[in-house]
């Protein structure tokens, strides 16, 4: 075996770390910004009059963008299989339908897309569907379960076309990725469940679609960081979110370069342990 | 012979066009036959004949052009119901296993009874048990088809064919991707079968199956059925100079 060369290594290391500290001293001493991150962690958490401990801005953010993350890639994978199947049919009109909404969503910016959905979803449907009165009048509990679930009451129908609209998105991209999933299956495998008399849904739940989760849950994973990181844009339509709470807090404390940082942090938390969690799932499937 | 065919193939007419749409090819061409209860027929030609596809059409995994199929009084069309009931009758066992990876052996084999038979759990449980004692690997119950050999694979194809209890069971090319080796022991089990009765149409190119198994062969070339025999007498005495040709060189 060849000797690996420490050396080497040790000169790179040392090489980056210098170039750190000197960037670091370039930064504090050349360009004229007091930092104060002392001011942070009260937007974390709060003290409440009572002296209890409440979350604060950046933790209600951080709550939203999960909850919207959460949903909106749940209903993206649903979506996205139900149209990833469609664009596989032999049927024409199955097809179609599934060409159609993968190109529409995929091909249009997903900001344009947002307002479509609010100034649609939210002023109209939801106002026409009731679910405005619906979440209003709902009683104590049932506000408290809709907040833990979703959002408040109040903001529950832009939360919707929030959803909603991420949904639709990433769906797309998610149909795309089983489609690829769904043709590397064989055909053997499609034949044999046919040939068993299974019927078609059937086929799907337990033939076709375990093998094609296995087979793309990396890509799958990719998509739902993308969604955590995409729901940021949803801070145009004032879902109060990690972004928009960053917003709020920089115009009204001007502290630019703390608040963002912090709210990267907080965005690669999220997403690291994401990728961490799938690792660990793809790590445990039984190897067959 | 009982009067009644299980199988009653006409006229069956299926094309394929060359990729660019040019030439049009015969897969199948004008066949007709019927195929009675019990009854061992072993399809044999060279390749190319349309034997597969002749096969693949009797359980509606390839579509036809014209004629008609009737599999116990089932009229085999484009009604997606009379399908699935002739697919819950006729079983299938492929050239390339196609097991389902992802599941254990009781799972391959349990599917379709729970799923399409809705037995409960215990009857599952026993059918599994009992069809793993025919084919002989009933030690393999836990292992994924990835931890079988080939002709374990392949028995195992078999007993989730017969999970369904089906009527009649269609063999493309069983052994013809088996090592050498594991081939008696798939021959063994598809006799065992054929002995006890199964209607079975078997696409080989083992002659010597075909020969202790069979009970009636149908020679085909181009799509058509050149000749179709008893087995005794297609090889002592083929009646057609193709079959003649065709037997001079495999046997």
């Amino acid at each position: 075996m060849k000797k690996h060369n420490y050396l080497l290594d040790g000169v790179i290391l040392l090489v980056l770390i210098l170039a750190g500290i000197l960037g670091f001293l370039r930064i504090k001493n050349g360009f004229s910004y007091s930092w104060n991150w002392g001011a942070i962690p009260q937007f974390f958490f709060k003290l409440d009059e009572s002296g209890h401990i409440k979350p604060n801005l950046l933790m209600l953010g951080f709550f939203t963008t999960i909850k919207l993350s959460f949903w909106s890639s749940f209903a993206a994978i649903i979506i996205g299989t139900f149209m990833g199947i469609l664009r596989t049919r032999k049927n024409l009109f199955s097809r179609l339908t599934g060409r159609t909404y993968i190109e529409i969503a995929r091909n249009t910016p997903p900001l344009v897309l947002i307002f479509i959905f609010y100034f649609f979803i939210g002023n109209n449907i939801t106002t026409a569907l009731g679910i405005d009165q619906w979440a209003r009048n709902l009683s104590g509990a049932g506000k408290g379960v809709l907040s833990f679930l979703f959002s408040r009451p109040e903001r529950f129908s832009e939360f919707l076309s929030a959803l909603f609209t991420l949904a639709v998105y990433e769906g797309a991209y998610v149909a795309e990725i089983i489609r690829g999933g769904l043709e590397s299956i064989e055909k053997g495998q499609f034949e044999a469940s046919d040939a068993l008399g299974i019927s078609s849904i059937d086929k799907y739940r337990f033939v076709i679609l375990p093998q094609v989760f296995r087979k793309i849950l990396p890509s799958l994973t990719s998509q739902a960081i993308s969604t955590i990181k995409d729901s940021s844009i949803v801070s145009i339509i004032s879902i109060q979110e990690l972004t928009f709470q960053g917003m709020e807090l920089m115009a009204s404390t001007y502290l630019v370069f703390e608040i963002w940082i912090t709210i990267t942090a907080m965005y690669f938390v999220l997403t690291i342990s994401l990728s961490t969690l799938a690792s660990f799932i793809e790590n445990r499937m039984v190897k067959y | 012979m009982p009067s009644k065919p299980i199988i009653s193939v006409t006229k069956l007419n299926k094309y394929f066009y060359s990729p660019d749409k040019s030439l049009k090819i015969d897969a199948v061409k004008n066949v007709t036959v019927d195929l009675y209860q019990g009854e061992v027929v072993v399809v044999i030609g060279p390749s190319g004949a349309g034997k597969s596809t002749f096969l693949r059409c009797l359980n509606g995994l390839e579509d036809f052009d014209s004629g008609s199929i009737i599999i116990d009084d089932i009229p085999l069309n484009h009604h997606h119901k009379n399908r699935l009931e002739i697919r819950k009758e006729v079983g299938m066992v492929f050239q390339s296993f196609n097991l389902f990876p992802h599941m254990t052996v009781r799972e391959n084999i349990s599917l379709s009874v729970r799923r399409v038979r809705k037995k409960s759990t215990a009857e599952c449980e026993k059918i599994t048990a009992s069809l793993l004692d025919k084919v002989g690997i009933t030690d393999k119950i836990d292992s994924y088809p990835g931890q079988l050999s080939g002709g374990q694979q392949q028995r195992v194809a078999i007993a989730r064919a017969l999970a369904m209890n089906p009527k009649v069971m269609l063999f493309d090319e069983a052994t013809s991707a088996l090592d050498p080796e594991m081939i008696s022991e798939v021959l063994d089990v598809m006799k065992n079968l054929a002995k006890d009765g199964m209607s079975m149409v078997v696409v080989t190119h083992e002659m010597g199956f075909a020969r202790e198994a069979g009970s009636r062969i149908l020679f085909m070339d181009n799509g058509e059925i050149v000749e179709d025999r008893e087995v005794g007498g297609f090889f002592e005495d083929p009646l057609e100079d193709r079959s003649k040709a065709f037997l001079s060189k495999v046997l």
